[in-house]
């Protein structure tokens, strides 16, 4: 990959002069006040300290890189998760020296849910709200043993709040794919959960519909 | 599997999209049968709050993390390298990613006697 994502291109023509100085202070403004959001995805995705911060950093650093073609008005937040997402996907795949799999059964696998029943559900309302009792420590990981692709999906819809087309954007996948990830994401996430409240005294067996 | 009562919608179907409705990502006309649905059928509606609850719990729970005040020193001293550099040099510093994930600062002379691009690797990154 050899083109990093740079928003919207200037228009041909249209190159907006701006100095270093100004360029860096236009970064300060609008980028840096992002950061501790950036850094607790990165977190998410990396689930150690040090290596989100290596992730944040080389985020920030090729954002500036690119701030001279970031047109002013798109938005910033979907770009620079963009960046990061970018980055993590292919600096984690190069760490694993080996091809990703991909699903083939994604679509499939979606409309599976299809066939899904009122009683699927390992948790009844009633225990959903034992889970307001965890700590947020029982809940973040409980993310974190999910499959990769799972995880940042998950996160990137359900913590970030971003629609479907930018996630697939981010991922660099069809958004059937997204949704299929979301969707066993999210399901093994109920059931993680499930286990964590009933370990924590939260729910008693009987009380789980299986 | 439907809960017994006659619905517009079939139950399966609305349980199918319940995760499309809480993403917002079905359109005005079907937002509202399966809200019409929802507001029938209670099973159903007992589903989608549990699904809600889940969603609600994760963007409470998962996202509040501060990056540490002494990290964000270390970038702003990074980036304002990088300015100084730009500013000294009169030179436009790019960052690309390499097809081996190498850390490259392209640099594009901006003065008028030299529009050479002088490319040098920089790894930017801490090796891991």
């Amino acid at each position: 990959m050899s083109v990093e994502p740079t928003g919207s291109p200037e228009p041909e023509g249209s190159v907006v002069t701006e100095t270093p100085e100004q360029r860096s202070a236009r970064f300060e403004r609008d980028a840096m006040p992002l950061l501790d959001q950036l850094y607790a995805a990165a977190l998410r995705m990396t689930r150690h300290p040090a290596d989100a911060e290596d992730l944040v950093q080389e985020t920030y650093l090729k954002a500036y890189g690119a701030f001279g073609s970031f047109r002013a008005g798109t938005n910033l937040r979907a770009w620079l998760y963009r960046i990061l997402t970018n980055t993590y996907i292919n600096g984690y795949r190069k760490r694993q020296r080996q091809p990703v799999a991909q699903p083939t059964d994604e679509i499939t696998d979606w409309q599976l849910a299809k066939a899904e029943q009122h009683t699927s559900s390992g948790l009844r309302s009633a225990e959903m709200e034992a889970l307001d009792r965890l700590p947020d420590s029982d809940v973040t990981q409980a993310l974190s043993p999910l499959a990769e692709d799972f995880r940042i999906a998950v996160y990137l819809a359900d913590v970030e709040g971003f629609a479907y087309k930018e996630i697939a954007e981010m991922m660099g996948t069809p958004i059937g794919t997204v949704m299929s990830r979301l969707h066993r994401g999210r399901k093994q996430l109920r059931d993680m959960l499930t286990g964590v409240a009933r370990e924590r005294g939260f729910l008693r067996d009987a009380e789980v519909a299986s | 599997m439907s809960c017994g009562d006659p619905h517009e919608t079939d139950c399966r179907e609305v349980l199918a999209e319940v995760w499309l409705f809480l993403d917002n990502e079905c359109d005005h006309e079907r937002r509202r049968l399966l809200k019409r649905h929802l507001d029938e059928c209670g099973p159903c509606l007992e589903e989608f709050g549990i699904d809600e609850h889940l969603k609600a719990l994760l963007a409470r729970k998962c996202g509040g993390d501060h990056a540490p005040d002494e990290f964000k020193q270390r970038l702003r001293d990074s980036i304002r390298g990088i300015m100084m550099r730009q500013a000294v040099l009169g030179a436009e510093v790019t960052v690309q990613e390499d097809d081996d994930g190498t850390i490259v600062e392209v640099e594009v002379r901006t003065s008028v006697e030299s529009q050479d691009r002088v490319s040098r690797e920089d790894r930017v990154s801490r090796e891991r």
